[in-house]
């Protein structure tokens, strides 16, 4: 980030574009050579559609997968409507039970809702204190009617980790379709969606430094999952999304995934020292604690609760200088906790005295000391301030 | 989770920043008395703690947990009360503070909690002032 800006600490929420991205993205939207719809059969619509192969193949090889698995959506959210959506409405033989967990994204958790609406059944798995949904509970959970199981690879809020390999050997045993949500993970942990027995995975290009606008939904070839279409108009994406593709957005999605991949080791190793670093320094702040388990997650996140302090004050004293997100809905009122802090046990209090904290490709060692000090005195202040007795009462 | 997406009024910026008279009493001459109320489940806890001399506010100041309008109300009344008498109604309600704060609706029930402990601890200073001076020997 530019210097004055606030230190960006949300890379959970979007990461910025990175520059590299940006560079090849611009080339691409003045190229005149590329302004042809790549559906088209004349020399600039195949100019443009070379690129997006060539991107569909960078998109591919950050999974593990084979390019003609890869449909292009607008982002993770879409992914995640056509995997689910798609995939129940197309299981038929009676298959109307879905698994899932209470910790999932709003878009798998609303996408599920529509599914009950629809006459569905749907198993509502509850995660462990430290936050992950054992395979034992998705074994109890399925049925002989199961159409779907779907379950994040890491968690938004707490970055804990699933066992998704050992829940993808469960359905490929039990012949129910897997779908992944891999929108935080893709990009920072290593993925292979054949070891991971994904018949579906979705995720997006702003998580890991490319554009908003763009995801893609892992299709396993062989054997094909089915899948019904959400939209339709066109049978771009072999039939499951239409809907002229963004060359540009494509484009960029597939550089990012490129970089992703090459750097992924290296990052990965960078940012969770980093992340340790600003767990060891926030520790003056205490008393204070870590919201669900440390290992497995991921690199990058770090949930932390003040006792005693209360979410929304914490936002506005740290406004300005450090963008980060906290564990309650602060303008309502009766600041709504997040809900998959309080499936992990939490008190609503304690939920919103939390704050995920998220660190990416830009984030510095220098920036996390000053985020630390910072979070640290806003805590002290705003402590300093409480009657007799709260951070006991609020924990 | 959610960023910061509430507004705040310049007011309630500069008293949240400050903060002041948070904390405690001063130490001083005259008598302490104080005004608590919590609602946990509202998102508020406000404490006021006040010095009396000569029927008049001396010195007052708050602690409390709460959002920033909570917070910043707090202080606006604490630093209101210095120096009015015992006996005078509290120039703030709920609704006057939230008006003077420009704060949302939805935070009118926090709002109610400081009013409540501001009444509070006008009625325990108009109580100290009814009871009569002991007999010098």
């Amino acid at each position: 980030m530019s210097d004055g800006a606030p230190i960006y600490l949300d890379y959970a929420a979007t990461a910025p574009l990175d520059p590299r991205v940006a560079d090849v993205m611009s080339d691409c939207l003045r190229d005149p050579a590329l302004q042809g719809n790549p559906a088209s059969v004349h020399a600039p619509g195949r100019a443009a559609a070379v690129r997006v192969e060539l991107a569909r193949g960078q998109v591919a090889r950050l999974i593990g997968a084979e390019p003609e698995s890869i449909v292009f959506t607008s982002g993770a959210t879409e992914s995640v409507n056509l995997a689910i959506l798609g995939a129940a409405r197309a299981a038929g033989n009676g298959l109307r039970h879905v698994v899932t967990a209470r910790t999932e994204h709003r878009a798998v958790l609303d996408a599920c809702r529509q599914l009950e609406r629809e006459a569905f059944s749907v198993s509502w798995l509850a995660p462990a204190g430290g936050g992950s949904v054992d395979p034992g509970q998705v074994a109890r959970a399925l049925r002989p009617d199961t159409a779907l199981v779907s379950l994040m690879h890491a968690n938004n809020e707490t970055g804990v980790i699933h066992d998704i390999a050992a829940v993808g050997r469960l359905c490929q045993e039990r012949k129910v379709t897997f779908h992944v949500d891999a929108a935080q993970s893709a990009g920072k942990l290593p993925i292979d969606v054949d070891e991971m027995g994904a018949a579906l995975l979705s995720f997006c290009a702003h998580k890991l430094g490319g554009p908003k606008g763009v995801g893609a939904l892992y299709l396993k070839h062989r054997p094909r999952p089915a899948l019904q279409p959400l939209q339709f108009g066109g049978g771009h994406e072999r039939g499951l999304r239409a809907g002229s593709l963004a060359t540009h957005q494509i484009v960029g999605f597939g550089i990012a995934c490129e970089l992703a991949r090459t750097g992924l080791a290296t990052e990965s190793a960078r940012v969770r020292a980093l992340c340790e670093r600003l767990w060891s320094g926030l520790q003056a702040a205490a008393p204070l604690a870590r919201n669900g388990a440390a290992d497995p997650s991921l690199p990058g996140i770090l949930n932390v609760r003040f006792p005693g302090v209360e979410g929304e004050s914490l936002l506005l004293a740290l406004d300005g200088r450090l963008a980060t997100s906290s564990g309650s809905a602060c303008s309502s009122a009766t600041a709504e906790p997040s809900y998959v802090l309080r499936a992990l046990g939490l008190s609503d209090l304690a939920a919103q005295a939390s704050l995920r904290l998220s660190l990416g490709r830009e984030t510095t060692e220098e920036e996390i000391d000053r985020a630390a000090l910072l979070i640290a005195g806003c805590v002290h202040r705003l402590r300093a301030a409480l009657p007799a007795g709260a951070i006991e009462a609020i924990a | 989770m959610n960023e910061s997406r509430a507004s705040y009024s310049p007011l309630v910026r500069e008293l949240f920043e400050r903060l002041p008279h948070s904390g405690d009493l001063a130490p001083g001459p005259g008598s302490v008395v104080h005004g608590e109320a919590v609602a946990l489940d509202r998102g508020a806890w406000v404490r006021f703690e006040a010095r009396i001399v000569d029927r008049r506010l001396a010195d007052c100041a708050f602690r409390a947990w709460g959002c920033p309008h909570t917070l910043a109300a707090a202080a606006l009344v604490a630093t209101r009360m210095h120096g009015q008498g015992v006996d005078s109604q509290a120039a703030f309600d709920a609704r006057r503070l939230a008006a003077e704060l420009d704060a949302p609706p939805e935070k009118l029930g926090r709002l109610l909690v400081v009013e409540d402990a501001l009444f509070g601890m006008l009625a325990r200073a108009l109580a100290l002032q009814l009871v009569p001076a002991c007999p010098s020997p």
